[in-house]
């Protein structure tokens, strides 16, 4: 069974061969780049680099799918937050100074899709298209409306408005859906499969589990209603008391990282919900070895997953055997 | 025939509702005036705080409106917190809070009350990701410290110089990517060289045990939450290496 075909029966509730293996965040390790020969920063400002450095989880590591952008700032960016780039090593940033106040008005600029990166990322999806979308599952990320509303604001304006101002964080949570949205659409026509949203901010870390309720859901549904494809969405931290909230938006999937409990996860959800995860990406991935990882992705997928991940966006020190160690332990897992 | 005029709580998913136990905040103090400056505090009322302390302060004094108003209602903040009820947003609007009222206090006294100690916060250079040190600071300030808040991407020589001024009971380091953790052994053998043997607890996504235990004086925070308690402990005069035994291993 082709990679592709494997990760799309598992989004229509039929049985693939084995469990499907990919990464919901972002891919890239500095091997990954020796490998393919397309480094940072260039992967995260130009298509072809971009494409390149993406397609690498597929020829080089075996996922079953591949995901562009690498980085959380191309919405942010259009809308005209400041960037600080993370030159050789690291992602782009948001900085400051921060784009506006609370009580601004946000307006999303007409040629939204033109500006920044974002023609970039589009045509990256279109290369991997042409390049191997027969073969692999195409993922483009957008990020959610909540994040999106926090890079405008800044953390702490926004976290104390969550419970002080909620409604003057609406306008706000407009057009991070709206951006988000536009650019999901746009990956989509260019050849995305599949959509992830990841909502770093919306986190219980963060925000109250009422506010995700009460401010973002109805937003994140909106998109997920939106975009013609299974969408993902992601968010970090310890989620177990918004997923049934998450479930709410009706997305396709829920990613998650091991912070949150598989168990309660799956027993929220039932047996229909199909739930994304796996280990740590720091801890485990990253630090220790293809021993650990396999005994760990073991634990989570027994718990109840339905794809195997890393856990968040892999660090890029991460040792390829680990993500190699990580792909086996999917393919070990048959279905008949 | 009866019609249904409230529809709200039909489809409420009662077992789900985690929040519908919410238990409200407890009295902290007998008295009723010290008790409503609390609760400006607990409600993280920062409009409303300024004209409370100050019309408190005609009738009690500034150490009682700060001990018994002020830092009793961040203590219940801290406890709701603890357990679960309040979120960061909460804590971070009632430290303001708290801080706005100490300050008017402290104007009426003509000198700055006495905080347990110094905390220099810091995230990694190269990491512009500052949330898990906003929630550190957050939950420092609300314990009594005084948070050195040196804020996000700061370089290795000024974490060392903030060291040496402040001379904190603690040193605290956050990083989200595994990239920038590498900052803080630089930190820990500059400290040391100067002998400034101060315990640095990192933490934050990216960063394990195994690396912080891996050089001196790290100690890993592996939640925000243990900020305070780490404090307390080096404000007793737990060096690194009890403080490691303690809250590692």
């Amino acid at each position: 069974m082709k990679p592709k075909e494997r990760v799309m029966k598992v989004f229509n509730r039929e049985k693939p061969d084995v469990m499907p293996c990919f990464c919901v965040n972002g891919t890239p390790t500095y091997q990954q780049m020796e490998k393919v020969g397309a480094y940072w920063p260039e992967a995260h400002e130009r298509a072809e680099d971009m494409a390149k450095l993406a397609m690498a989880a597929y020829t080089e590591l075996g996922f079953d799918a591949v995901r562009a952008p690498f980085c959380q700032t191309f919405e942010a960016e259009a809308l005209g937050c400041t960037v600080k780039w993370g030159g050789k090593e690291n992602i782009p940033g948001i900085d400051h100074p921060v784009l506006h106040k609370l009580d601004d008005i946000p307006k999303l600029p007409d040629d939204f899709l033109e500006r920044g990166r974002i023609p970039q990322l589009i045509e990256a999806i279109r290369i991997m298209k042409r390049e191997v979308g027969d073969e692999v599952a195409i993922i483009g990320g957008i990020i959610g409306p909540f994040t999106i509303a926090g890079a405008m604001l800044d953390a702490v304006p926004i976290l104390k408005a969550t419970i002080k101002s909620p409604d003057k964080i609406h306008p706000f949570l407009e057009i991070g859906e709206q951006a988000g949205t536009l650019l999901g659409k746009a990956l989509i026509d260019a050849g995305a499969d599949l959509i992830a949203v990841e909502d770093m901010q919306a986190s219980p870390d963060l925000i109250a589990p009422k506010s995700y309720q009460k401010l973002e859901v109805e937003y994140q549904r909106r998109q997920v209603e939106a975009l013609d494809v299974p969408v993902i969405i992601h968010i970090c931290g310890n989620v177990d008391k918004i997923i049934p909230f998450m479930e709410d938006t009706c997305c396709a999937a829920i990613s998650i990282e091991p912070k949150s409990d598989v168990r309660v996860a799956r027993k929220i959800l039932g047996p229909e919900g199909i739930l994304i995860g796996g280990v740590d990406t720091a801890t485990t991935l990253f630090m220790k070895g293809p021993e650990e990882v396999r005994a760990g992705s073991i634990e989570q997928i027994e718990m109840g997953l339905d794809i195997l991940a890393p856990g968040c966006a892999i660090a890029p020190g991460t040792p390829i055997e680990n993500l190699l160690e990580m792909v086996k332990v999917a393919r070990e897992y048959k279905y008949d | 025939m009866n019609y249904l005029t409230d529809t709200s709580n039909i489809f409420t998913r009662y077992d789900l509702n985690i929040e519908v136990a919410q238990q409200g905040a407890r009295k902290v103090s007998g008295d009723e005036i010290l008790q409503n400056v609390a609760d400006f505090v607990i409600n993280g009322d920062e409009d409303g705080i300024a004209d409370v302390v100050k019309e408190t302060l005609e009738t009690k004094t500034p150490m009682e409106v700060i001990n018994d108003g002020l830092i009793s209602g961040m203590n219940e903040v801290s406890r709701l917190w603890d357990e679960g009820i309040y979120f960061l947003p909460q804590v971070i609007l009632s430290s303001d809070a708290m801080n706005m009222g100490i300050a008017i206090c402290e104007e009426k006294m003509g000198r700055s009350m006495d905080k347990k100690g110094k905390v220099v916060t810091h995230t990694a250079e190269g990491d512009i990701h500052d949330i898990g040190q906003v929630i550190v600071n957050a939950l420092l300030n609300a314990n009594g410290f005084e948070v050195v808040n040196l804020g996000a991407d700061v370089p290795v020589d000024k974490v060392v110089e903030a060291c040496r001024t402040h001379n904190p009971v603690m040193v605290t380091g956050t990083a989200l990517m595994t990239t920038t953790m590498t900052a803080f052994p630089k930190i820990a053998t500059q400290l040391k060289r100067l002998n400034l043997n101060i315990p640095f607890v990192c933490g934050g996504g990216a960063v394990s045990e195994e690396y912080v235990t891996g050089f001196d004086m790290g100690i890993w925070g592996k939640e925000a939450n243990q900020a305070p308690g780490m404090a307390e402990d080096a404000l007793g005069g737990d060096e690194w290496q009890a403080m490691r035994s303690k809250w590692n291993g």
